[in-house]
């Protein structure tokens, strides 16, 4: 009798315990199942970047040469007003169907994250507010980068049209 | 020792009264007593299953699988050479898992293009959103196997980067398409 009580009072114990503290999902599939792989959830603008902008810019910001990175180098296009504005004006970032203050978001992870060491003094993070006027405008894409480049080196922002070379 | 009375059926009494007070444990009665109580309440406590019951909106759409997608309600997590393979979701060609390679794997003598579109899809067996990343393999004449058409999330190719009609083998070393490959990226949500 004894021992049937002990296992009552066990089982009362096991199903009372806490749940083990929950670190990530492990993907239920055939080739994860196995490797016991668990992912936590990604963050909204971390999301946002793989979707829209990581397919070809590369997980880590840096891809293939025919795609310009952007690890260590999109900072510099914040340090004058039309390298700001020009980030909002790309086409794939214009013609987003997000919302301003979904990519604004997401600009302000993707600067923080991929080239926090290129960012101003003074940068201020893009608002909701200044996304959605900026990328009203539609520009010719390289001639706009071309007059960029040209001034971040008047302002000695970079030292050379080399460093933000496509 | 005296009886209590001297009909036939008093002493029949007492003599089942005493027997049973001398053979019988009042302890050991009340501790199955004691037993049944507490199995019959700790049983329903058991950890079985009982997602069907749950009043949960999610339990409840993974129970009877409606999500959303309509892929996923009819998706599998097992076999990645079937269309219905669960990542396939969005993806447009031949399998890579049916021609030597495996759903995130290139078959040999082809190389994984390092660019590729991006998409999501639902597994529908914890019913959580995850991205895939839908890389072609390039290098080889088209495999011809295990052809599926997956459309979800899929724009017309003015929407380029997420079409699933155009050939993803940008800055790879050579632009001929041999299968399709779906890669997890992250977790989504």
């Amino acid at each position: 009798m004894k021992w049937l009580l002990g296992c009552c009072t066990l089982l009362l114990c096991c199903t009372a315990a806490p749940a083990p503290a929950d670190t990530g999902t492990n993907v239920p599939d055939a080739v994860t199942r196995k490797s016991g792989l668990r992912l936590t959830p990604m963050s909204r603008p971390s999301q946002l970047y793989a979707a829209n902008c990581q397919g070809c810019h590369g997980e880590t910001g840096v891809s293939v040469a025919e795609i310009p990175p952007l690890a260590g180098r999109i900072g510099y296009f914040v340090r004058v007003p039309a390298g700001r504005a020009y980030l909002m004006q790309v086409p794939n970032v214009a013609l987003n169907p997000n919302s301003d203050r979904a990519i604004a978001e997401m600009m302000n992870w993707v600067l923080t994250t991929f080239s926090r060491a290129q960012l101003p003094e003074d940068f201020r993070p893009y608002s909701a507010e200044e996304v959605g006027r900026l990328r009203r405008e539609r520009i010719d894409v390289k001639a706009r980068r071309g007059q960029i480049v040209e001034e971040l080196v008047a302002e000695h922002e970079i030292p050379s049209a080399d460093w933000l070379a496509y | 020792m005296k009886p209590i009375s001297r009909t036939g059926f008093d002493r029949w009494m007492e003599h089942m009264s005493r027997r049973t007070a001398q053979r019988t444990s009042r302890r050991g009665f009340l501790s199955l007593c004691g037993g049944w109580v507490v199995a019959t309440t700790a049983l329903p406590l058991l950890p079985v299953s009982r997602r069907a019951q749950a009043a949960d909106p999610h339990e409840k759409a993974l129970a009877a699988r409606k999500f959303a997608s309509e892929f996923a309600n009819k998706a599998q997590t097992t076999d990645p050479t079937r269309c219905d393979y669960w990542r396939y979701c969005s993806s447009d060609g031949y399998l890579c898992a049916c021609c030597g390679g495996g759903p995130n794997v290139c078959p040999p003598g082809t190389s994984p293009s390092p660019t590729s579109w991006i998409g999501s899809c639902i597994n529908p067996d914890d019913g959580k959103t995850y991205l895939i990343a839908y890389r072609d393999c390039c290098g080889q004449d088209s495999c011809g196997r295990c052809a599926c058409l997956g459309e979800e999330g899929d724009m017309p190719s003015y929407r380029p980067q997420v079409n699933n009609d155009i050939v993803w083998c940008f800055g790879a070393s050579s632009m001929v398409y041999h299968c399709s490959s779906a890669a997890l990226v992250g977790l989504a949500e």
